[in-house]
Formats: C-alpha cells, sequence, structure tokens
C-alpha cells in the first residue's frame, strides 16, 4: 500500500543546477520524449509527399482528412483555421496516453500536466470568442453570470476527467499486475490503457470543440 | 485513520450514480438501435461520448476518495 501511493507521486527526474536548482518533473522528461517521437513520425510520414498517394501517405491522409471532417462538423467553416490546434492536443494527449504501453509513466497522470492543458484549452476557445467578436461582447458575454463560473467549471473538469482517468487505470493496472502478473494483464492493458486513452483523448478534444462551436456561433437577433 | 478509510469508501460511493446513468445510456442506445439500424454509427458516437461524461463523476469521486487517503 505504501509502495502504491509513492507510485502515485510525480517524481522530479533531475534538477537543473542554476538559480538554486531547477525541478525537471518526470512528467516533463516524458514530454520531451513525446515530442521527439512526434517529430520523427512526421519527419518520416511528410517524407517524398507524392500527387497520387501511396502506402504510408494514404495512411496519414486518411488521418488527418478524417480529424478534419470530425472538426469541421462541430464548429463549421469558420472553425478552419482553429483545426491545427485541436489536432495538436489529440495527437499529443492521445501519444501521451498510449505511452504507458512502453514502460514510460504517462505524463497525463501529473495533474499539473492535465491542468495546463486545460488552462491552454479554455484560454484559447476564450482568445477564439475575442477574435471571432471582440473584445467588447467578450466582456458583455460575463453579464450573464453562468459564463464566469463556465470559466472555472469547465477548466477544473476537463483537467480533473482526464487526470483521474489516467491515474485510475494506472492504479488498477498496478493492483491487477500484482494479484496476477501473468496472462490477465495484457486484457486489462487492452481496456485500459488503448481503448480508455484514446477515448479519454477523444472526450477531452470533443469538450474543447464544443466550447470552441459555442464562442463561434453566431447570435440570433 | 478509521474515520478516513470511512470517508474515502463514502467519496467512492459515487461509482453507483454512474453505473446506473451508464445503464440507462446503453438501454436506450440498444432500444434506438434496434428501432433504427442505419442510424447505428452515430448513435454509437453519441452513447460512447454520453458513458465517458457519466464515467466522470465516477472519477471524481475516486480522485477525492486518493486525496483523502493521501492526507492519512
Amino acid at each position: 500500500m505504501d509502495n502504491m501511493m509513492e507510485e502515485l507521486q510525480s517524481k522530479t527526474a533531475f534538477t537543473i543546477p542554476i538559480l538554486g536548482g531547477i525541478p525537471v518533473a518526470d512528467s516533463c522528461v516524458v514530454t520531451w520524449i513525446i515530442m521527439g517521437a512526434i517529430v520523427l513520425l512526421s519527419i518520416i510520414f511528410t517524407h517524398r509527399l507524392k500527387r497520387v498517394p501511396t502506402g504510408k501517405q494514404c495512411l496519414l491522409e486518411g488521418l488527418i482528412g478524417w480529424l478534419d471532417n470530425f472538426f469541421t462538423d462541430i464548429l463549421g467553416p469558420k472553425g478552419k483555421k482553429y483545426l491545427p490546434f485541436l489536432e495538436t492536443l489529440i495527437i499529443y494527449i492521445a501519444f501521451a496516453n498510449l505511452i504507458g504501453l512502453f514502460g514510460f509513466v504517462p505524463p497525463t497522470k501529473d495533474i499539473n500536466v492535465t491542468a495546463a492543458l486545460a488552462g491552454i484549452a479554455i484560454i484559447f476557445v476564450q482568445a477564439a470568442f475575442i477574435i471571432e467578436k471582440g473584445p467588447v461582447k467578450w466582456l458583455k458575454s460575463f453579464l450573464n453570470p453562468i459564463n464566469i463560473l463556465d470559466l472555472i467549471t469547465r477548466p477544473l473538469s476537463l483537467c480533473m476527467r482526464l487526470f483521474g482517468n489516467v491515474l485510475g487505470a494506472f492504479v488498477v493496472m498496478e493492483l491487477v499486475k500484482g494479484l496476477i502478473p501473468i496472462g490477465v494483464p495484457v486484457i486489462a492493458s487492452a481496456y485500459f490503457d488503448i481503448f480508455d486513452g484514446l477515448l479519454q483523448a477523444y472526450v477531452f478534444v470533443f469538450l474543447t470543440s464544443l466550447y470552441m462551436a459555442e464562442a463561434l456561433e453566431e447570435e440570433e437577433h | 485513520m478509521g474515520m478516513i478509510a470511512l470517508g474515502a469508501a463514502i467519496a467512492v460511493l459515487t461509482g453507483a450514480g454512474a453505473g446506473v446513468g451508464i445503464g440507462i445510456a446503453t438501454a436506450k442506445a440498444t432500444e434506438s438501435i434496434a428501432r433504427q439500424p442505419e442510424a447505428k454509427g452515430d448513435i454509437r458516437t453519441a452513447l460512447l461520448l454520453g458513458c465517458a461524461l457519466a464515467e466522470a463523476t465516477a472519477i471524481y469521486g475516486f480522485v477525492i476518495a486518493l486525496l483523502i487517503i493521501g492526507k492519512m
């Protein structure tokens, strides 16, 4: 039990020895690894693009096309310029949740990471609101107190949902591994790591895009 | 110590609500698939999203329970 509580803490990987030592968390180092992997994959997949796609290019175009359609359906044609951010977010969270398969600690198990992601998402939505409708309308929208409440509850629920799911999956997997070390963890991992990880990435970005759609929509007078 | 564990146990009771919620959602989804099999894909997407949202309440309870135990 004590062992497990220790596992739940987010650890410090190393300390940068300047300004009295800056601690660098494990989740940060794993994020660098994910960034490296994504950059490498991007280079491999976009290497020698052809007009008529074959092989890996088909795979890439299928994936990006699916994401494009998915977000355009929600946001409408006006949201076209916001697609890259949402797609980056879903790709990063999916990678972060799946990296547990390779023996790393998922960065989303650290509440600071999910809080940062939720914060970025909410700031992005507010920024889109200001860009589309102007700062005056943005300030006016807070005449409705529910909107002020939304500013707090939305990032909180986004953050807690992702963090809780990843942490819950982690705890259950540790318990299963402790109980039956052979065979069963593979099946449990398929559900908790792959299915739940991808589902949570989807839900996070889906909710963000719903909030976006709300910010972009035209009011009727 | 014992009371703290009890508090954590009560926090985890939120799982009951999530179970009922997901059960109702799944029941309605199967019903609507039986009625309109051609809308299967849309129904499945909506069901998955609804389940993930309903599950969140259980997750909140779990996080609270962990926080309580962590204070021990």
